[in-house]
């Protein structure tokens, strides 16, 4: 084989992947089916984009775990992060008269703060992520219920609201607009950045990536940092939203989210996926449960739902990637037997 | 209630274990060659050799673990097929490995019946915890063990964990008993109650193999010593006819084997890396050595020596207890590896699969992560175009087999994959590099490809140290060789006193000369 010939990129530069692209035509489908099948999903094209402001926030929450999972951790602290962002920002500015904005910069630092927390209790003292954040996730939570009171805030001004409910010219929400702003800067971070490059290095090996001079405890921590400010925000946002705190959102924004980041085609082993496969998923389950909804099924039926198709996603996956099913075990006994004899040969 | 029998099985007089005209293949790489062993019930049988000689091949084969790739087992004059280590123990041979994986939470009378606790009641079938007591305090006992059967597995010591495996062949009915290099991990007083247990089994009429690199206990403990150098037995003598110099020669060879060496030294005598005094307890100790530019150092020792640890500590990787690591003047013993790598030492790793490089990751990714700054970037976007360029010139210059730089690395085979470690470091312009077993895995022609990439770097005044287990690969390329023994270095050799039997000798003698 002549270099010449080798020594360039064999394949295109389509941005995404099967696996994006089977969610992307899902996606498609399903918007059309719902469109035709459920009186009221598509009674305006306004209308329809205003069905967004109902699940974006859950988007901002997947972004921010998606680089989390990337490195090949979890997060379940990022419900209760949302919360005690949001409430954080409203008694700033109920009780010490903040200006609102402020007090949302506020929120969301508070949110990279607990991340950091997170991210140091987990490199430092080498906890398992699943552990620690769970343990995070009830402390987080009891500090923002106690901090909420009773009657939680509500009835902020409408400069505020409009960014959970505002349209700009009545037709594109805010909400939207932030997301997208964040999806493409997500996606150009984790595909074309060195930080992101480092995120998928760990993610996939971690022990390599010490080896390659990578600061491998500072970069997993960043991770935890950057899921926890979108968490915050996501709260915020939610609070614009209702214009009220909601202390109790922690658990199915968890649920939907992982969810969400799973679907979009991000491994939970680290490594593999890409932020496209997450936004589109984000649409695909947001619309999903607003026509179910809309339909008249119950947010029970919906939440079951949600909870099949991770079931479904995460076993499509394996038995793509060819992990943890039966095939997979063989391929990988295969795979073990031809390095035991590597290994043997060289002793 | 049927209580099964609490008597241990008694050793018959038989166990007459031979292995007739071994042959094994790993692919190209033939490891054992026509190799025949007779092993006697109440005899200890040493194998000796060095590294890669064969021994734990031979004795892999000897227990079922692996599959010769031809000759026949016999025991007692019957021919065996041993498909599994379990149809080896149903025969009545078990191998001890140097550190038995025992399941650490389970109690040491769980670990010696797992798999077979004894059972009463027909239905519902239940376990007889003390029956199977009973027998695990009956087979500690025979051996004369202080072990408590209620103990967890994960408290028991090394030397504990290879006894207890003793005693799971005796409740096993086993009669042939294999210790894959038990010594080394052990204590001298471990060693010592270890052989106890040994002499003890043999005195009972059990088949014993054994295998050691350190020549004092082999000639204190054995019956009969075989001696296998690269796959061939070239010697079996019986107790009488034990002599330490005759055992050495003929691990180490007497006949001059022709290893073409480089001709042309790059050797500086400007010092680029200075070590002075390191130490990490228990690995090594008093480690001191320069390397100079364009020099090729060699690192010679048995495997586990501490040559790999030495070298991790010089990368950052591990902690030092004390001592200092200069590169070209300057002190960088307390940086971190991003900053070795960045004043310009570099390591590639022996397990390029856990540590080396990330396989599912291309090409081109591999090559620019050992320093991501290379790539150009605008608005703290990687550019693309300069990545695969930067990824072609080092497919092109490395002669990397590969079908595009986007190939995953894990797509390519031992010896590219070995090439793209290689471009990644050497294309951060490196004053030293240290390369770990740099043609482990990697097939007979693209070692020849690596062995003149490293020269080459030699001549443009890198300073390389290499650390190699395979004698001839150290002989062929190095301008001078460190012979590391037990964490220490104990000879250093240089021009022609570097010839693989001189090399050998030189950390051999010393195991001989301590010998524990």
């Amino acid at each position: 084989m002549s270099n010449s010939v080798t020594a360039r990129r064999s394949r295109s530069r389509f941005p995404l992947g099967g696996w994006e692209s089977s969610l992307l035509v899902l996606f498609v489908l399903q918007v059309l089916a719902s469109s035709f099948s459920i009186p009221g999903f598509f009674d305006s094209f306004s209308s329809w984009l205003g069905l967004t402001e109902n699940f974006l926030p859950f988007g901002i929450v997947a972004l921010g775990l998606s680089v989390v999972i990337l490195t090949g951790g979890i997060d379940l602290s990022v419900g209760s992060t949302a919360g005690l962002g949001a409430i954080v920002m409203a008694e700033l500015w109920l009780h010490l008269g903040m200006p609102i904005w402020i007090a949302v910069m506020i929120g969301v630092a508070l949110g990279a703060l607990v991340g950091l927390i997170n991210g140091l209790i987990i490199t430092r003292f080498n906890t398992e992520p699943l552990i620690a954040t769970l343990a995070t996730s009830f402390i987080y939570r009891s500090v923002g219920t106690a901090l909420a009171g009773e009657s939680p805030p509500s009835g902020f001004p409408d400069s505020f609201n409009a960014l959970g409910q505002g349209a700009i010219g009545g037709l594109i929400p805010y909400q939207l607009i932030l997301f997208s702003i964040l999806a493409v800067l997500f996606a150009l971070l984790m595909s074309r950045s060195a930080y992101g490059r480092k995120i998928v290095m760990v993610g996939y090996n971690g022990d390599a990536a010490r080896y390659s001079g990578l600061r491998v405890g500072r970069i997993v921590t960043s991770a935890y940092v950057i899921s926890g400010a979108m968490a915050a925000l996501a709260g915020i946002v939610l609070a614009a939203y209702y214009s009220a705190v909601r202390p109790d959102m922690g658990d199915i924004l968890l649920l939907t989210t992982i969810t969400t980041v799973v679907l979009g085609g991000i491994s939970i082993f680290g490594g593999e996926g890409s932020i496209g496969g997450v936004v589109i998923a984000v649409l695909l389950l947001g619309f999903l449960r607003q026509g179910m909804l809309i339909a008249g099924f119950s947010d029970m039926v919906t939440t079951m739902v949600t909870g099949a198709i991770l079931l479904a996603a995460i076993t499509i996956r394996n038995l793509l990637s060819g992990r943890g099913t039966g095939m997979a075990l063989l391929v990988r006994r295969f795979r073990n037997l031809g390095r035991d004899k590597l290994t043997e040969a060289t002793k | 209630m049927a209580l099964p029998d609490p008597v241990l099985p008694t050793p018959m007089q038989v166990g007459f274990y031979e292995a007739r005209d071994l042959n094994k293949r790993f692919g190209p790489v033939t490891v054992l060659r026509g190799v025949s062993l007779a092993m006697q019930p109440g005899h200890i049988h040493t194998i000796m050799g060095e590294n890669g000689a064969g021994k734990s091949t031979a004795f892999k084969i000897l227990a079922g673990l692996i599959q010769p790739s031809s000759g026949s087992l016999h025991l007692d004059g019957q021919a065996l097929s041993l498909a599994s280590p379990a149809a080896a123990h149903h025969a009545g041979i078990y191998l001890v490995p140097q550190e038995p994986a025992l399941m650490p939470e389970l109690t040491v009378t769980e670990t010696m019946f797992v798999g077979q606790l004894p059972t009463m009641w027909k239905f519902p079938r239940r376990v007889d915890w003390k029956a199977a007591r009973a027998r695990a305090c009956q087979a500690l006992a025979t051996l004369d063990l202080d072990i408590d059967p209620d103990q967890l597995a994960r408290h028991l010591s090394i030397a504990q964990q290879q006894q207890l495996e003793c005693a799971k062949a005796l409740l096993r009915g086993c009669r042939v008993i294999l210790f894959d290099e038990p010594t080394s991990p052990l204590t001298t007083h471990e060693v010592e109650r270890l052989f106890g247990t040994m002499r003890r089994l043999r005195g009972d009429g059990y088949t014993l193999g054994f295998i050691s690199h350190r020549m004092d206990e082999v000639l204190d403990i054995s019956d009969d010593i075989s001696v296998l150098r690269d796959g061939v037995l070239v010697d079996s003598v019986e107790r009488a006819a034990f002599d330490r110099v005759r055992l050495l020669s003929k691990m180490v060879g007497r006949e001059m084997r022709v290893i073409p060496r480089r001709q042309i030294s790059h050797a500086t005598s400007q010092p680029v890396l200075e070590v002075a005094d390191l130490a990490h307890a228990p690995r090594f100790r008093n480690v001191s050595f320069d390397l100079h530019k364009g020099e090729i150092l060699g690192f010679a020792g048995l495997v586990g020596a501490g040559r790999t640890e030495i070298a991790e500590t010089i990368f950052g990787i591990r902690a030092r207890d004390k001592g200092i690591v200069r590169l070209a003047g300057e002190d960088i013993s307390d940086l971190d590896t991003h900053d070795i790598i960045r004043k310009g030492l570099v390591y590639a790793p022996e397990d390029r699969a856990r540590h080396g490089a990330v396989l599912p990751m291309s090409i081109t990714e591999n090559v620019t992560s050992g320093l991501l700054e290379r790539v150009r970037s605008r608005a703290g976007l990687l550019s693309r175009s300069d990545e695969d360029r930067i990824g072609a010139e080092t497919v092109q210059r490395y002669r990397v087999r590969c079908a595009g730089t986007d190939q995953k690395l894990r797509q390519l085979s031992g010896g590219n994959q070995q090439k793209v470690v290689f471009g990644k470091w050497m294309g951060i312009g490196p004053d030293v590099a240290i390369l770990d077993e740099p043609t482990r895995g990697v097939d007979v022609g693209a070692k020849d490809e690596i062995y003149d990439l490293i020269d080459s770097l030699a001549q443009e005044g890198m300073g390389i140290l290499i650390i190699s287990s395979e004698l001839e690969e150290l002989v062929r390329i190095c301008d001078r060789i460190l012979s590391i023994y037990d964490g220490e270095i104990v000879a250093e050799l240089t021009g022609d006193e570097i010839t693989p039997e001189r090399v050998s000798a030189s950390y051999l003698t010393t195991a001989a000369a301590s010998g524990r």
